[in-house]
């Protein structure tokens, strides 16, 4: 088990050099070069440079130095704890990626809990009856809600909850501090479009369970319905989906980018789709490191979740 | 001092204010309070008025900004939502944001108000040679820094030094006035020795290697605010100014937060905020930012939001600029090289159509010569014409009889409004056998190539005068000549206007310039467009600025 | 989203190949079409006549489909969402719609008129009309997400087989690079390649084969694995085949059966992407329409309840695109389990 999570997280650590290496390698391009300074000096003001003048810009932004040059520093800082500048920002990236990456997971917290019993619950329903109304009205809900893209919920939502009703605040900059009300469409969107994969996942565990012989042994041995799916169904149907939550984790980094776009929430995916845009480099390079981080410890996680629950491997 | 020295040597506006109360149009008080701003000393704006110098009218007319209103209520904080951006250095700035969250705490030497007239700001008056080779400015008495200290000449010499640093990079080299300071030192720009003579502690001279007709205007120019002879970058870091506002946080990004100086009196007269708030938003944002109610007004919409900017509760309130979109020709570039191609291409175009099409609100229609008709020195040619049969007859005397297929490159830089222009542009030139395909790209990808491309929509920023736009993008071998356009006869017609301070000469100067710019077709320009900004209705006398410049001493909250 | 759960059986399979014609007919609906969007700007006089041919094979290659999926009415519907957007694209040319580009009257609200024009979906803020950008905008989200897909599943399939059949180090070397890009969060890396390359239809097909080659190629290999063990393999292999053929002619058509469910779900997850790469600015560019650029025009102008027809068109019109792939792909995974 230790061996196995030691190797993951050395394969981590490959990763996440080979991709930082290529980002480097990538934004070294002339063409990011000249983006940068036009962001920073205005496009008339570029173009009026001289090449020296230029050149003298970019090695006061250290910029000169052949990428693999800067990787090394870049490498070494990052060891001693430093992810570096943001040019965009003005601001170290380490307390400013924190500030974001908090903000993020307060609506990734608010998006679990909602999301995690909503689909459980629906999954074991269905699963329960395999083919009843009841499983077909829950499976056509989850098709469809997974249907809508992101951006169409969020529009769905923002015109009638918000446009139309005039209940909710349209957008979520939380200009003025912490306002729950502005989380609560980017937190539905995310949740309506996510619930229905893991409670369809959830109702084929439930299903496979169901049919399986110690269950048909337990209800006709006539213990109550209800003792038999709350007492030994459930424990062995979780585990699929347990598995399945962890690894969403992964999903919701890529996911909040919309989101967080469209209602204007200061949150990592914003962060990362502007500092891209920028381009500001060491931001996008270390919002890359924590996407990685997160996708494989997610990963890992729920491998050894997986094994901790099922007691075929436990036991094996 | 006689009175025709001053109407001569000082801002063109007071010869035809003076005119205009010789023509009756204009009350005496009026004409006084208006040449006292456009910095002609009160005691002398009097005399030309033939009115008694009364001792207290003095300090009142002289100040920059609009009347006092004696409705407004003092205190409240007005919250803005543009682009909050870093306060490194206020001689290198490079984008207005900037210089909006630094404007509230320093000030400048003049002042270009929201009517495109510009005014004495931290210099009470000025003064220019005849040959306007020298110009002298009279620094205002009993202006305080933060710290305590005067106002004086020291503080403007550190600044002009800085500015002409080679090694501080800062724009305001480019500036005509700073750059006729300037001679050339080992390779690089350097301060010519005698340029600036401090007279006083109130009084500095600038003395000029060739005549500059736009100094005062110069010194509005958003990189020149003046910073204490103390300063070190980064501004934000210790900001002492001699505004009204102090700084108390900038977060790159987030928000930047102003609060009114305590302890100092301030030069300017009454001020009613007590806080200034900008909120970070896009310019895409920042309307649907005060849809939402987050804000009280905005730094911009574009004109694609009109219509729901409408539909919200405040009030509108659009700017007339010189702001423009220039769809220019490489003059050096097949098959643009020939004349009569763009005169036909010119010809086949209907610029006040486009204008209507896309800003059917406001803005002014442009004439292809890149004057405005807010510049005060714009000439009214006779109004273009579109004429489809005679682009045709050009086109098939050029070597085209069976049409013509050109590409346009547009980036957007201003706003997806340039590509409506480009569209409709392609819809006029078909009828006269033209092919126009209009190529997007992204700003940035624009910006690469605005000054290479054969035929590309440049935007042009307001510059109060129409010289200073043309001087520096149309004259033979100059960096910004986007166009290539090299004629020895158009740049001694502007060297003629350029070098005339009388604002009715210069209009006159100006027919042929414009006149010669027009005939030779460098460019389709059709629309001078107005800014659009919004503020709630509980904010009263919010400006709207040619260039997006925010001055708000006199703004109040209900 | 990963992808699980691939276990349509060979009758489905047996059911949507057998019949050759029905390729030809995706041929002679699918090559115009492509050659439309992606060269339509080069081809000046006969632009319109390229389409002919496809809009007759659309029609029946959708009869000819229904018939197949009969049994399921969740395939069906699917299938019915799929192919009106499908029929809406090739037929554009010719159906009796106002030119998307063209300016007319702004802001005008859907079932309204004016000057002289009825609007059926009304206009967006610069006054072109809406229900003749959504039409238009199918064809280039159909195009590129449909190209997009069939080029990740070749580049996908290829290094599946050559993973899973060859084993040793050529497995361990795809392997690992697709572990390094599976690590990445789809949208990061769609983010930075776009970025990287620069926004466009063509960049965007490369984006998507990086962001879903891997997941392919991971299952395609765990197909070959299996079946490389059977005895018909073993028979070309006596034969001494060349690899490259038993690749292509013994396991590649006996690994089609489970990819096609999930090509269908990753078409759906590809137009999603497509859609949102052009909202965020990353995707397809103006001034032709397409849905993602549509809401990206319209999130700034019509932030208000009178103006939400301009978000609501493209809103519904993606989802419902999507949710025909997705039906789709349900219906035939039914249809299999009951097999």
């Amino acid at each position: 088990m230790l061996k196995l999570i030691l190797r993951r997280l050395v394969q981590m650590f490959l990763i996440m050099a080979v991709a930082s290496l290529l980002l480097f390698a990538i934004f070294d391009t002339p063409d990011f070069k000249k983006r940068l300074a036009v962001q920073e000096l205005g496009g008339f003001a570029v173009s009026a440079l001289s090449e020296d003048s230029y050149q003298a810009w970019l090695s006061e932004r250290g910029l000169d130095a052949p990428f693999y040059i800067r990787y090394t520093n870049w490498i070494g800082s990052i060891l001693q704890g430093d992810l570096g500048f943001s040019y965009e920002k003005n601001r170290e990236v380490g307390p400013l990626l924190l500030d974001r990456l908090a903000n993020t997971g307060i609506l990734a917290f608010f998006v679990f809990a909602l999301m995690i019993p909503l689909s459980l619950v629906l999954g074991v329903l269905a699963g329960m009856k395999e083919g009843s109304v009841q499983d077909r009205t829950i499976s056509f809900i989850s098709v469809f809600t997974t249907s809508i893209p992101e951006i169409a919920t969020a529009i769905l939502l923002t015109v009638v909850l918000s446009l139309g009703l005039g209940w909710l605040p349209a957008k979520s900059a939380m200009i003025r501090g912490f306002e729950f009300q502005q989380l609560i469409l980017p937190v539905l969107t995310l949740v309506i479009y996510d619930f229905g994969y893991v409670a369809r996942m959830t109702r084929a565990s439930m299903a496979e369970v169901m049919t399986s012989q110690y269950i048909r042994t337990a209800i006709l041995k006539g213990i109550p319905y209800r003792r038999v799916v709350m007492r030994h169904a459930l424990r062995n149907a979780l585990i699929a989906p347990f598995t399945l939550i962890v690894l969403q984790l992964n999903w919701l980094l890529s996911g909040v980018v919309v989101v967080e776009v469209f209602f204007e929430y200061d949150g990592f995916g914003k962060l990362l789709l502007e500092a891209a845009l920028f381009p500001d480099v060491e931001v996008v390079q270390a919002c890359t490191l924590v996407a990685v981080a997160v996708a494989v410890v997610s990963q890992i996680i729920s491998d050894i979740g997986y094994t901790f629950l099922n007691p075929r491997i436990r036991f094996a | 001092m006689s009175n025709k020295d001053t109407s001569k040597t000082l801002h063109p506006k007071v010869a035809e204010a003076r005119r205009d109360m010789e023509t009756g149009k204009l009350n005496r008080r009026e004409f006084v309070r208006f040449a006292a701003l456009l910095g002609v000393g009160a005691g002398a704006a009097y005399a030309m008025a033939g009115l008694p110098n009364p001792a207290v009218a003095q300090d009142a007319a002289n100040l920059p900004f609009p009347a006092d209103d004696p409705d407004a209520k003092m205190g409240g904080a007005l919250n803005v939502a543009m682009q909050v951006q870093k306060m490194e250095d206020p001689a290198t700035y490079s984008w207005i944001e900037m210089s909006n969250q630094t404007r509230h705490i320093l000030e400048h030497l003049s002042f270009t108000g929201p009517d495109n007239v510009t005014r004495p700001m931290l210099a009470e008056r000025w003064e220019a040679s005849e040959d306007l080779k020298s110009w002298t400015f009279y620094l205002r008495k009993g202006v305080k820094w933060h710290n305590g200290d005067d106002f004086t000449t020291e503080d403007v010499l550190f600044n002009f030094t800085r500015w002409t640093d080679p090694d501080l990079g800062s724009s305001n080299v480019g500036l005509s006035s700073i750059s006729a300071m300037l001679e050339e030192k080992d390779g690089k720009k350097v301060l010519r020795e005698g340029a600036i003579e401090v007279i006083d502690d109130h009084t500095i001279r600038f003395n000029l290697a060739k005549p500059v007709l736009s100094f005062p205007e110069d010194m509005y120019n958003y990189p020149t605010a003046l910073v204490h002879r103390s300063f070190k970058p980064p501004f934000s870091d210790n900001p002492i100014g001699t505004g009204p506002f102090t700084l108390v946080e900038n977060v790159v990004g987030d928000r930047c937060l102003l609060k009114r100086v305590e302890g100092i009196e301030y030069w300017g007269g009454k001020v009613y905020l007590d806080e200034i708030r900008y909120y970070n938003f896009d310019e895409d944002n920042q309307l649907t930012a005060f849809a939402s109610g987050d804000v009280d007004a905005i730094y911009e919409f574009g004109v694609e939001q009109m219509e729901l900017a409408k539909a919200l509760d405040g009030d509108i309130i659009p700017a007339r600029t010189a702001q423009t979109l220039c769809c220019r020709f490489q003059v050096t570039q097949k098959p643009f090289d020939d004349k009569r191609v763009r005169q036909a291409i010119v010809k086949a175009i209907d610029n006040a159509r486009v204008k209507e099409l896309v800003y059917p609100d406001g803005g002014d229609v442009g004439e292809n010569h890149h004057v405005a008709p807010i510049h005060p020195e714009y000439y009214a040619l006779p109004k273009l014409e579109r004429d489809v049969e005679g682009a045709k007859a050009l086109l098939a005397e050029a070597g085209y009889p069976d049409g013509l297929e050109i590409t346009i490159d547009v980036g957007n830089t201003d706003g997806p409004w340039h590509q409506t222009v480009a569209e409709a542009m392609r819809d006029q030139l078909k009828d006269a056998g033209i092919t126009l395909n209009v190529n997007v790209m992204p700003p940035s990808k624009y910006w690469e190539i605005w000054d290479k491309t054969p035929f590309g929509a440049t935007a042009w920023t307001h510059r109060p005068l129409g010289t200073m736009v043309l001087s520096l993008g149309y004259r033979s071998g100059v960096p910004w000549n986007e166009t290539k356009y090299a004629n020895p006869e158009w740049d001694a017609a502007l060297d003629a206007a350029e070098s005339t301070l009388d604002v009715e000469k210069r209009t006159a100067f100006m027919e042929k310039v414009e006149k010669i710019l027009q005939d030779d077709a460098v460019m389709v320009q059709p629309i001078f467009r107005p800014v659009y900004t919004i503020a709630a209705k509980s904010v009263h006398g919010y400006p709207g600025h040619p260039t997006q410049c925010h001055q708000f001493n006199k703004v109040w909250k209900a | 989203m990963a992808v699980t759960e691939i276990d349509a059986g060979p009758s489905v399979l047996d059911r949507l190949s057998r019949p050759k014609p029905l390729i030809a007919l995706a041929l002679l609906m699918w090559v115009p079409l492509t050659a439309y969007v992606m060269f339509g700007g080069r081809m000046d006089g006969y632009a319109d006549t390229v389409l002919l041919p496809a809009v007759p094979a659309t029609v029946l290659l959708y009869v000819l489909g229904v018939r197949a999926f009969r049994e399921s009415w969740v395939a069906v519907i699917g299938l019915s969402l799929v192919f009106f957007w499908l029929l809406a694209a090739v037929s554009a040319p010719y159906l009796p719609l106002l030119d998307p580009n063209k300016p007319i009257a702004p802001f005008v609200t859907p079932f309204s008129e004016k000057r002289d024009v009825f609007f059926w979906l009304g206009t967006d803020f610069k006054g072109r009309d809406m229900l003749s950008r959504v039409i238009w905008g199918c064809q280039r989200v159909i195009v590129w997400g449909v190209s997009a897909t069939m080029v990740a599943y070749v580049v996908g399939a290829l290094f599946g087989l050559i993973s899973g059949y060859l084993s040793g180090w050529w497995d361990e070397v795809i392997s690992f690079f697709a572990n390094v890009l599976l690590s990445f969060p789809v949208m990061v890396l769609f983010i930075v390649i776009l970025n990287y390359l620069g926004p466009s239809g063509f960049n965007i097909v490369v984006a998507v084969t990086f962001a879903s080659a891997p997941a392919i190629m991971r299952i395609v290999r765990g197909l070959a694995l299996d079946i490389k063990t059977r005895d018909y393999v073993f028979a070309a292999q006596t034969r001494g085949e060349h690899p490259l053929y038993i690749m292509i002619f013994e396991l590649l058509p006996n690994v089609r059966g489970p990819i096609i469910v999930d090509a269908c779900l990753r078409l759906g997850y590809t137009t999603v992407a497509i859609t949102t790469l052009t909202f965020l600015g990353l995707g397809l560019q103006p001034p032709d329409p397409d849905w993602g650029l549509m809401i990206r025009e319209s999130a700034k102008t019509a932030m208000l309840w009178k103006f939400s027809y301009m978000l609501l068109v493209p809103a519904l019109a993606v989802s419902s695109l999507i949710l025909g792939f997705n039906l789709m792909a349900d219906g035939l995974r039914e249809m299999s389990l009951r097999d």
